[in-house]
């Protein structure tokens, strides 16, 4: 990241994190176990010093999975996460328990995440305890003294989770984030759960504290809004991969990803002026156990690319063709019974005839030229014998371009280590902003 | 909100507390001593007998543990150490016992006897009739007891009101919610009438074991002869020889009646004319000390367990369960034959008369169904941010579990284990039911077999041999599963809010 060097704010000091590959995958333990779903599907990031780094995405994007690994709160499947230098995903016993010091987190549900059977003291105490951190009574004095730093008062120390409202339970959480006195902390939502005039609260304390205790922040959410104010550069990942990375005011005034654009524009605009068009998010992502081969949002991309050969069959047409393909793949997920394949067998299936009725609602009033209709006719009716797998793959040929072919790589854009995973960032094609205008 | 910065100082010690007000810690201690100053003796002596079972079980464990790992010699040792050092304690008890007590069969005795046909009584507390000098001495045994009991939990009020530096905890509430929780009351209040029943057995009845059961030939009853019309004296044994109750018009002593020997049945007699009450005092004993001991067991291992799957999850998880299942499919009578008959000459078979062979076996083949049925909210702890919290700033497992988790199990391993000690004693009275080497060793009392030799005469005038013991089984099995019932309903007042928790604990990404 050369580029960065040029600018003189604080967050182009050394990395402290440096991300490089991380997969995390779940359940792919025992050979007759479905594919195991990719949470966090080869990551690479770098977390400079200081910074507060903001990681957004949609539920079931793999953010918190990420963080959670960042932490050795999950075993990386693969890859490196090196903290300071030291790979940390290999460390063990009282080499991981030396490092924890370091990292530490602050939780979404302030109703979860504190132990309420202990009182508040006890709990902020806990991870002075768990590394011996001087006496009974220094002790004592620094959880007093966190209590009072995050805005609670001493005597709360006898006080139950239970006494106290959700704001200042997330407090008391932050205070036993910074027992330790950690160099960075993953905020794993910290207040999407709380009231909307709590949470400007909480998050003044939390750049308060940075700037008091020199924190480095990764901050998950999925409230794109509250990233913009407080964090760095950010991140933005879909389906286990991150789509887009750069400084927080650029990458909101101009984002260059599909689906950052997508998302960017799902948010309501302060001025109803703005001309720039909505664009918005068709359909719910594919399950994280059958990802598409391409890229990770090819299903739903508003400008996803077009095959050769199909350039003069119509918007409404392919945009027809997408859902359709959408349900085949629908199809292809439903595991058939036993009753089912011997129907399939004896050419008697006739669960999946509803295929007729949605393809006449999809293309109705829509044409169908030549290039498209044997495809889908072939299509439909091996959906119809019980055959999705072969309609998918009928379709992924005839259909399919590079977006559904070939995982993107990952594009520098613009001079200031702005990354975006996308193949229109290649010379042959069409730029995203043109794309999505069509 | 009040204010508690009275109270609030970070470096106050409960010493430092007690002294600022020492007047109500005093006033409630002043009561408190003088409750165990009048039995002094019982106290101690209870006590000491609670630290010889221990020392029992503990030298027991390490016996079968070095005799598993074939070290003979070692596991000799430990037997020496074990008759040595239950010598020492029995002796203490024995001195202990000496002690004068208010309470006792000595102060307020009951076995005396006519000095004529029509009286007046000799021997007895106040020259009163035995029927009442007994109930006299019971009443003020239960009273005593239960005022006890509640002195108790009126000293952990003082200390919330007055001492404790937390104005409110969880525990407050769940407290409150039994104060006012009658049904779990009733449980409450029929287990301690059965602990007093095994703390105060020997005091308890007309008569005591050892007279009555264990040895009736080295003691003697004196009695005033009706035909003979003479005080005599006779073997108890020979009494009991002629105090039977078989079913028939004059071989019956039933319940609240007196023998030709001036002695008094509260509950009647046995078909071998033994004292019917006396019996199920002692059985009361053993009972509780065998189902005590096999719940406290199996809620350990059930517990620990839980925690372990929940927290591991994956292989651990499956291989326990498959374990628990293995248990539970073999039928438990037949296990509990099949190893009462392989321990049968075992020295093992000796302690507690056979009754810690059985709990060890009761809890080894218990543990499952409390493990399922704890394995539940344990899984869901388990999914609490607040252990990731802790995993996060490095507590190793074992303090996670304990800590973080065991709290909150708690609650319903005492829930499943109230519930199922009522399995375990009438598991115990059926053992002991079929006899044949199995259950307690006679002559040591225990209520199954109480039932077992009522059972021909269900139907005549000795209803009562059977029905009594029967009838004291099913009172305690439903206290203890109405305490079960209370303690569920203090944990969790509306079991509804836990399934918010859950949501709430499997979303997010
Ligand atoms: S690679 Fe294709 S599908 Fe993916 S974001 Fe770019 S245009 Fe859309």
């Amino acid at each position: 990241m050369s580029q960065a060097t040029q600018r003189h704010d604080d967050t182009d000091e050394e990395t402290l994190i440096e991300v490089r590959n991380l997969e995390k995958y779940y359940g792919d333990d025992g050979m007759f176990s479905p594919p195991p779903v990719k949470a966090v599907d080869g990551v690479d990031l770098d977390i400079k010093r200081g910074e507060t780094f903001g990681l957004v995405g949609e539920s079931g994007s793999g953010k918190s999975t990420l963080g959670r690994t960042l932490l050795r709160l999950e075993q990386a499947t693969s890859g490196t996460v090196s903290f300071d230098g030291t790979d940390i995903t290999t460390l063990e016993g009282s080499d991981l328990k030396r490092w924890r010091r370091n990292a530490q987190i602050v939780f979404q549900d302030p109703e979860s995440s504190l132990n309420d059977r202990m009182t508040v003291g006890e709990i902020v105490r806990e991870p002075l305890d768990a590394h011996d951190k001087g006496t009974e009574r220094e002790r004592r004095k620094r959880v007093m003294d966190l209590l009072s730093r995050v805005g609670l008062r001493e005597e709360h120390y006898y006080r139950y989770p239970h006494q106290f409202s959700g704001g200042q339970r997330q407090r008391v959480g932050i205070a036993r984030a910074l027992a330790l006195e950690p160099e960075f902390v993953v905020l794993d939502e910290p207040v999407s759960a709380l009231d909307v005039s709590v949470q400007a609260k909480i998050i003044t304390l939390l750049e308060d504290l940075q700037e008091e205790f020199d924190l480095t922040y990764l901050f998950i959410a999925h409230d794109l809004s509250v990233v913009r104010h407080i964090c760095d550069r950010v991140a933005v990942m879909y389906l286990g991969k991150i789509m887009e990375v750069g400084e927080t005011e650029e990458l909101y005034e101009d984002p260059v990803n599909p689906y950052t654009k997508s998302l960017l524009s799902a948010i309501p605009r302060p001025d109803p002026t703005d001309e720039s068009e909505r664009t918005t998010l068709p359909g719910t992502p594919p399950s994280p156990r059958d990802p598409p081969q391409g890229c990770q949002f090819s299903t739903r991309c508003p400008a996803k690319i077009r095959p050769e050969g199909f350039e003069e069959v119509s918007e409404e047409t392919w945009d027809a063709i997408e859902r359709f393909r959408e349900i085949v793949r629908e199809r292809t997920r439903v595991e058939l019974g036993t009753v089912d394949r011997v129907k399939r067998r004896a050419g008697l299936f006739s669960k999946y005839d509803d295929i007729d009725e949605a393809v006449k609602d999809l293309f109705d009033g829509v044409e169908r030229p030549p290039v498209v209709d044997d495809h889908l006719t072939y299509a439909v009716e091996q959906v119809k014998a019980g055959h999705p797998q072969d309609a998918r793959e009928r379709l992924h040929e005839a259909f399919g371009s590079v977006c559904d072919r070939e995982r993107p790589a990952h594009h520098q854009v613009g001079d200031r280590g702005r990354e975006s995973y996308c193949h229109r960032h290649r010379e042959e094609y069409d730029d995203v902003e043109s794309a999505i205008r069509r | 909100m009040e204010e508690p910065t009275s109270r609030f100082d970070e470096d106050s010690t409960l010493r430092s507390r007690l002294e600022a007000d020492p007047e109500p810690a005093l006033r409630w201690a002043a009561v408190m001593a003088a409750l165990a100053l009048v039995q002094i003796g019982s106290l101690l002596g209870g006590l000491l007998s609670i630290l010889d079972a221990a020392v029992v079980g503990v030298t027991a464990i390490f016996d079968v543990l070095f005799g598993l790992v074939g070290l003979t010699g070692a596991s000799a040792a430990v037997v020496d150490v074990q008759s040595a050092l239950s010598g020492a304690v029995t002796t203490a008890r024995d001195a202990a016992e000496g002690l004068p007590t208010l309470l006792s069969r000595e102060t307020i005795p009951n076995q005396g006897h006519l000095a004529s046909a029509d009286g007046p009584w000799v021997d007895t507390f106040l020259g009163l009739e035995p029927a009442l000098a007994w109930a006299v001495r019971v009443l003020l045994i239960v009273g005593y007891s239960l005022f006890t009991f509640y002195w108790l939990f009126r000293g952990w009020l003082v200390f919330r009101a007055h001492y404790r530096q937390a104005d409110w905890t969880p525990t407050d509430d769940m407290i409150d919610r039994l104060r006012d929780h009658r049904w779990g009351q009733f449980g409450i209040f029929v287990l301690a009438l059965f602990l007093i029943m095994a703390l105060f057995g020997p005091a308890l009845g007309p008569t005591t074991v050892s007279q009555n059961i264990v040895s009736p030939y080295s003691h003697e009853v004196t009695y005033f002869n009706a035909d003979a019309g003479a005080v005599e004296t006779v073997a108890a044994g020979d009494a009991n020889f002629n105090s039977k109750s078989k079913g028939a018009g004059d071989q019956n002593v039933g319940p609240m009646t007196y023998d030709n020997f001036n002695r008094f049945h509260p509950f009647g007699t046995l078909p071998n004319g033994r004292d019917l009450f006396t019996f199920m005092m002692g059985g009361a004993r053993i009972t509780l000390i065998v189902a005590g001991l096999a719940i406290g067991l199996s809620a350990l291992i059930a517990g620990g367990l839980a925690m372990v799957s929940a927290f591991y999850g994956g292989n651990i998880d499956l291989t326990l369960l498959t374990t628990a299942d293995g248990i539970v499919s073999v039928p438990r009578l037949l296990l509990l034959i099949m190893i009462s008959a392989i321990f049968a000459n075992h020295w093992l078979a000796g302690v507690l008369d056979g009754g810690f062979l059985l709990a060890l076996i009761f809890a080894f083949t218990g543990w499952p169904f409390l493990w399922r049925a704890v394995r539940g909210p344990a899984l869901q702890v388990a999914q609490e941010e607040w252990v990731d919290a802790a995993e996060s700033f490095g507590q190793p497992p074992r303090t996670i579990m304990r800590k973080h988790m065991f709290p909150y199990i708690t609650g319903y391993l005492l829930v499943y284990a109230s519930m199922s000690t009522g399995g375990i004693i009438v598991g115990l009275a059926a053992l002991s039911f079929l006899g044949n080497g199995l259950g307690i060793t006679p002559p040591t009392p225990a209520w199954g077999r109480a039932v077992s030799l009522g059972q021909s005469y269900v139907s005549g005038p000795s209803w009562h041999i059977s029905f009594i013991p029967g009838a004291m089984i099913v009172v305690l099995v439903t206290g203890l599963n109405a305490l079960g019932d209370g303690i569920r309903d203090a944990i969790d007042p509306e079991s509804a809010g836990g399934d918010d928790d859950e949501a709430a604990a499997g979303g997010g990404a």
